[in-house]
C-alpha cells in the first residue's frame, strides 16, 4: 500500500459529507416525523412512515417497477455491448463513433421522450406510415403503456451502457484474443470466454448505471404511460408534490435505497467481485 | 472473422439508426410550415421563435455555465477520488459514491433543498446558480469515479511501481504514467458527466433559484403544454451545434 | 478553494445584470397574464420585473416551501392558500396599498377561504368539465358520458387528484370536497370502471390530440379548452349537468419577500380593469374583476365556456382545502386507481 497524498481524496469526500450525507441525514430524520398539518414535516416521532410499506397496493408498485427496470437494462445490454465492441474495433474513428452515441443525449432527456411521443402517437409516424402501406386499418396503441416506458427507457439510457463497458474493452489485451485464435477458438467463443469475462466490471458498471435510474424513473412512465401506471419514482414524487407528505416520502426512498443496496451487496457477494 | 465483423457492423449500424433517426425526424419536422405531423411545406418561423424567445436563450446559456462548471470541477475530483480508491480503499467514501448513484434523483433533490433550507438560516444566502452547480458536482460525481475505475481495474499496477523504482514520487507516477493510460477514459467520463449535468431536470428545477433558470426547464414548460414545433426546432439546434463542435474537436485532434 | 469561490462569484456576477432599478420576482402560471403588462407595469414604475411561469400548484409549492426561493408574488389557487398560510409562508396584504380592491367582483369579496382577503387577492378563476368533439352525436352532457363504452381508447381524464375523483364523485351526485369514506370509496370504484376505457390521465397535452381527432372527449379545464376551440372550430365544451369543480387562483406575497410595497403596487396595477381585461382577453380566460369585465368585447363577455350563464354558475362548486384527515384517504385512493 504505497503513500497516498491526502488531497486524492480529500475534495471527494469533503463534497460527498456536506452536499451527499448531510442531505440524506436530514431526509433520515424527516422519515421518522410526522406530515404537519397541511404538509411539511411536525413532531412527533414515529415510525408510521415505515409500518405503511406492508400495504400491498406499495410492494405492487416497487415489483411493477423492478420489473420495467429489468427488461429495460437487459435492453440496453442487447443494444450496448455490441455497440460498445464495434466502437473498441474502429481503430482511429473511435472518438468520432463515440461522440455519435453521445450526440443525441445531449438535447434534453425531454425532447428525447417527446420524440417517442411524435413517433408513436396515433397519428404519429409510425402509425401513419403503417396505414399508408396498408399494414393496418386503425392505428395501433403504442403509445400510453409499458412498452412504450421501456423503449423510452432504453433509449434514455443507452450511453450510461456503452461508456463503461468501451473503457473497460478498451484496455482489453488483443493478444489474448490471439491467443485463444491461435487455441483454435473461433470467434464466437472466443467473446464468449475472454472478451466478455475480461470486460465484466464494465458490464456491471453499465448495467448498474442504467438499472438504478430506471428503478426510479418518474418523467419517461409519466410521458409514455399517460399516467396510467405508477412506478416507484411517481410514487416518491407524488409525497413531495400533490400529497406533501415529506415523511412517507422520505421512508419510501429510503427504503427503495436500501433495497437496492442489499441486492448490489448480495450479487457482489456471489461473484466475488469488488464492484466499485 | 470477416462474417462477425459484417453481423456487427449491421448490429452497430442499426443500433445508430435507432438512436438518431427519432432526432432526425423531430429535425425534419422543425421545417414544416404546420404545427401538426401533416407536412404543409417547409418553413424556417419555429427557429425564428426559439431564437427570439428571450427566455429560452438565457435558460441556454445557463445550461451551459452550469454544466462546463460542474464538469470541470466533477472530473477533476472524480478521477482523483477514483485513482485514491484504486490504491487504497476507504470504505465510507466508496459507500457513499455508491449510495449517490443509487439515490433517485427526486430524492437527491428534496435532500438538497432541506440541506439548503436549513443552511440559509445561517448564511444569507438564496437558491441560485451557484445551489445548481454545487448540486451537480455533487451527483456527477460517482458517474465518473465508475467509469475511470472500470478503466483502472483493468490496469497494470506494476507500471506505476516501475516508475517509482526508477525514482519518481507518487504525483509523478500519476501524472506521467497512468494518467496517460487511463486518459481516453477520463475523457469519456467527462463527456458523461457534461451530458448528465446539461440534461438534469428533476434536481435543477428543485433547487434553482430565480436567476437560475436552464434548458430543460423551459423545455419541460412547454411540452408539458403539448406538441410544439419549437421543441424541434431547439433540438435540432443543440444537435447540430454540439455536433458541429465535435467534429471540429476531432479535426484538431487528429492534427 | 479560492479558485472555486472566484470560478462562483464570476459565475454569480455574469447572472445578474448591471441594472439598477428595482426588482421585483413574479411566479404565474403559464399564459396567464397578457405579453404586454409586465412592460409596461416595467415602464410606469421605472422597475424591473422577473417573471417565471409554472404549470401546477405543487410545482411552485415545492420552489416556495424552502422560504428562500427569491419570489415575491406567487398564484396559488384558492384551496392552497390555507396551507401555505399554516406554514407561515405568506406576508399580509395591506388594503391601504390596493385602491382597486373594490374592482373585484361582489362574490369574491369575502370567498370561503380567506373571508377578509388579509392574505389574498383572486386573479383568475378556472372550472373544470367536458371537452369534445362536434362529431359526438349525441354531444356529452354529463360525467356519465365519459364512462360510455362506445368511446373506449379516446377518452382522457386529468391528471390531477382532486379534479379525477372530483369528477366521480359528482356522478354519484356527492360535493367534490367529500371527507367521508364511504362517498370517496365509492368514488375510486367508479374510477376504476372507467380505467379501461381511458387512453390516459392527461392535463394540458390532450388539446392536440383533440384537435386532431385522436380523443373524442377529454375532461378538461375550460381555459385549455377555450384554446382549443381557437384552434378548431370543430370542438365544444360542456359544463356537466351533475356539477363541476371551480379553482379561483389568487396573487399572495410571500413572507420571505424584502419588497413588500412593490408587490403591493404589482397587484394594485393587475386589478385595473383595463389591465385585467387585457390579462383576460390574452389568457382566455374568467376574469374576477368586475370592472374589467365591463370592458370587454360583448363576444368574449358572453362566451359560455369562459362565462357562463347563471344557471351553470350555480352547479359549480369552489374547491376547498383537503383537511389533513381525509388527505391520507385520497392520497390512498388515488395511488390505487392510478396503479390499478
Amino acid at each position: 500500500m504505497r503513500r497516498l497524498r491526502w488531497w486524492f481524496l480529500a475534495p471527494s469526500r469533503t463534497v460527498m459529507l456536506l452536499l451527499f450525507l448531510a442531505p440524506l441525514a436530514i431526509i433520515l430524520a424527516y422519515s421518522f416525523e410526522s406530515r404537519g398539518a397541511y404538509g411539511g414535516i411536525s413532531l412527533p416521532w414515529n415510525i408510521e412512515s415505515y409500518l405503511r410499506f406492508g400495504d400491498p397496493l406499495y410492494l405492487a408498485i416497487l415489483w411493477r417497477s423492478v420489473w420495467i427496470a429489468a427488461v429495460s437494462t437487459l435492453g440496453c445490454l442487447l443494444l450496448g455491448f455490441p455497440l460498445a465492441l464495434y466502437i473498441s474495433r474502429a481503430g482511429t474513428r473511435k472518438n468520432l463513433f463515440l461522440s455519435l452515441v453521445i450526440l443525441p443525449f445531449w438535447t434534453s432527456f425531454l425532447i428525447r421522450t417527446y420524440a417517442w411521443m411524435f413517433l408513436l402517437r396515433d397519428t404519429g409516424l409510425v402509425n401513419t406510415l403503417l396505414e399508408k402501406f396498408g399494414l393496418i386499418h386503425n392505428p395501433l396503441p403504442l403509445l400510453y403503456n409499458d412498452g412504450a416506458v421501456v423503449l423510452g427507457l432504453v433509449y434514455s439510457y443507452l450511453p450510461f451502457m456503452v461508456l463503461p463497458i468501451y473503457a473497460a474493452l478498451e484496455r482489453l489485451d488483443v493478444s489474448l484474443l490471439e491467443a485463444a485464435a491461435d487455441l483454435g477458438a473461433r470467434p464466437w467463443a472466443a467473446l464468449r470466454h475472454v472478451t466478455i469475462p475480461l470486460c465484466a466490471p464494465g458490464i456491471w458498471a453499465g448495467a448498474i448505471l442504467v438499472f438504478i435510474p430506471c428503478l426510479g424513473a418518474y418523467l419517461t412512465p409519466d410521458l409514455l404511460g399517460g399516467g396510467k401506471s405508477v412506478m416507484v419514482g411517481n410514487l416518491i414524487q407524488n409525497q413531495f408534490t400533490t400529497s406533501r407528505d415529506w415523511p412517507f416520502g422520505s421512508a419510501i426512498s429510503l427504503a427503495l435505497m436500501a433495497i437496492v443496496m442489499l441486492m448490489l451487496w448480495a450479487s457482489a457477494k456471489r461473484s466475488g467481485e469488488n464492484l466499485l | 472473422m470477416r462474417q462477425r465483423g459484417l453481423v456487427l457492423s449491421i448490429y452497430a449500424l442499426g443500433t445508430y439508426a435507432f438512436l438518431h433517426l427519432p432526432l432526425l425526424i423531430l429535425a425534419a419536422f422543425s421545417f414544416n410550415q404546420s404545427r401538426f405531423t401533416v407536412w404543409e411545406g417547409f418553413s424556417l418561423r419555429w427557429y425564428q421563435a426559439a431564437l427570439h424567445d428571450a427566455q429560452l436563450l438565457e435558460a441556454s446559456w445557463n445550461s451551459l455555465i452550469i454544466a462546463l462548471v460542474a464538469t470541470l470541477f466533477s472530473t477533476v475530483i472524480g478521477t482523483l477520488c477514483a485513482y485514491g480508491l484504486w490504491k487504497r480503499t476507504s470504505r465510507w467514501l466508496a459507500g457513499s459514491l455508491y449510495l449517490s448513484l443509487v439515490t433517485p434523483e427526486i430524492v437527491t433533490g428534496i435532500s438538497l433543498l432541506a440541506f439548503y433550507e436549513w443552511i440559509f438560516r445561517y448564511l444569507r444566502v438564496q437558491l441560485g446558480m451557484h445551489t445548481v452547480i454545487l448540486a451537480h458536482i455533487s451527483f456527477s460525481i460517482a458517474f465518473v469515479v465508475i467509469v475511470v475505475m472500470a478503466r483502472l481495474g483493468t490496469m497494470d499496477g506494476h507500471l506505476e511501481e516501475a516508475a517509482l523504482d526508477l525514482g519518481a514520487n507518487e504525483w509523478q507516477a500519476f501524472r506521467y504514467v497512468t494518467l496517460p493510460l487511463i486518459l481516453s477514459a477520463v475523457i469519456a467520463a467527462a463527456l458523461l458527466a457534461f451530458t448528465v449535468s446539461f440534461d438534469d431536470y428533476v434536481i435543477t428545477s428543485l433547487v434553482a433559484g430565480v436567476d437560475s433558470e436552464t434548458l430543460p426547464m423551459v423545455i419541460y414548460a412547454i411540452a408539458r403544454r403539448g406538441v410544439n414545433p419549437v421543441l424541434n426546432a431547439i433540438s435540432a439546434l443543440i444537435v447540430f451545434g454540439f455536433g458541429s463542435l465535435i467534429l471540429i474537436s476531432e479535426r484538431l485532434r487528429a492534427r | 478553494m479560492n479558485r472555486r469561490v472566484f470560478l462562483m462569484s464570476a459565475v454569480g456576477l455574469s447572472g445578474c445584470g448591471f441594472d439598477r432599478r428595482p426588482r421585483l420576482n413574479v411566479f404565474n402560471w403559464s399564459s396567464y397574464i397578457a405579453p404586454d403588462t409586465v412592460p409596461k407595469f416595467e415602464s410606469e414604475f421605472g422597475v424591473r420585473v422577473r417573471y417565471g411561469i409554472y404549470e401546477s400548484n405543487e410545482e411552485m409549492l415545492a420552489r416556495v416551501m424552502s422560504g428562500n426561493s427569491g419570489w415575491d408574488i406567487v398564484f396559488p389557487t384558492d384551496y392552497i392558500v390555507k396551507p401555505m398560510l399554516v406554514n407561515g409562508l405568506l406576508a399580509p396584504i395591506d388594503h391601504t396599498l390596493l385602491g382597486n380592491l373594490g374592482q373585484i367582483e361582489e362574490r369574491f369579496q369575502r370567498p370561503d377561504w380567506d373571508a377578509k382577503l388579509e392574505w389574498s387577492v383572486p386573479y383568475m378563476v378556472t372550472a373544470a368539465g367536458i371537452c369534445y368533439n362536434r362529431k359526438l352525436d349525441p354531444a356529452p352532457r354529463a360525467w356519465s358520458d365519459l364512462w360510455d363504452e362506445r368511446l373506449k381508447r379516446r377518452i382522457t381524464m386529468l391528471d390531477d387528484p382532486f379534479d379525477t375523483m372530483g369528477a366521480c364523485l359528482k356522478k354519484l351526485g356527492h360535493s367534490i370536497n367529500s371527507s367521508d369514506a364511504g362517498e370517496l370509496q365509492a368514488a375510486e370504484a367508479e374510477g376504476l370502471k372507467q380505467k379501461p376505457l381511458l387512453r390516459a390521465y392527461l392535463n394540458a397535452e390532450v388539446r392536440d390530440q383533440l384537435v386532431s381527432g385522436d380523443v373524442l372527449a377529454a375532461h378538461m379545464w375550460n381555459t385549455t379548452a377555450q384554446q382549443a376551440m381557437d384552434a378548431s372550430s370543430g370542438i365544444g365544451f360542456v359544463y356537466p349537468e351533475e356539477g363541476y369543480a371551480v379553482y379561483p387562483d389568487c396573487a399572495v406575497i410571500l413572507r420571505e419577500s424584502k419588497r413588500a410595497e412593490l408587490a403591493h403596487r404589482f397587484i394594485d396595477f393587475l386589478l385595473r380593469p383595463d389591465i385585467a381585461a387585457a390579462n383576460a382577453l390574452a389568457a382566455r380566460t374568467t376574469t374576477t374583476n368586475a370592472g374589467a369585465r365591463r370592458l370587454l368585447p360583448a363576444d368574449f363577455r358572453d362566451n359560455p365556456t369562459l362565462y357562463p350563464g347563471a344557471d351553470v354558475v350555480a352547479r359549480g362548486e369552489w374547491a376547498k382545502t383537503v383537511e389533513p384527515a381525509t388527505q391520507r384517504l385520497r392520497d390512498r385512493l388515488w395511488t390505487e386507481l392510478k396503479s390499478a
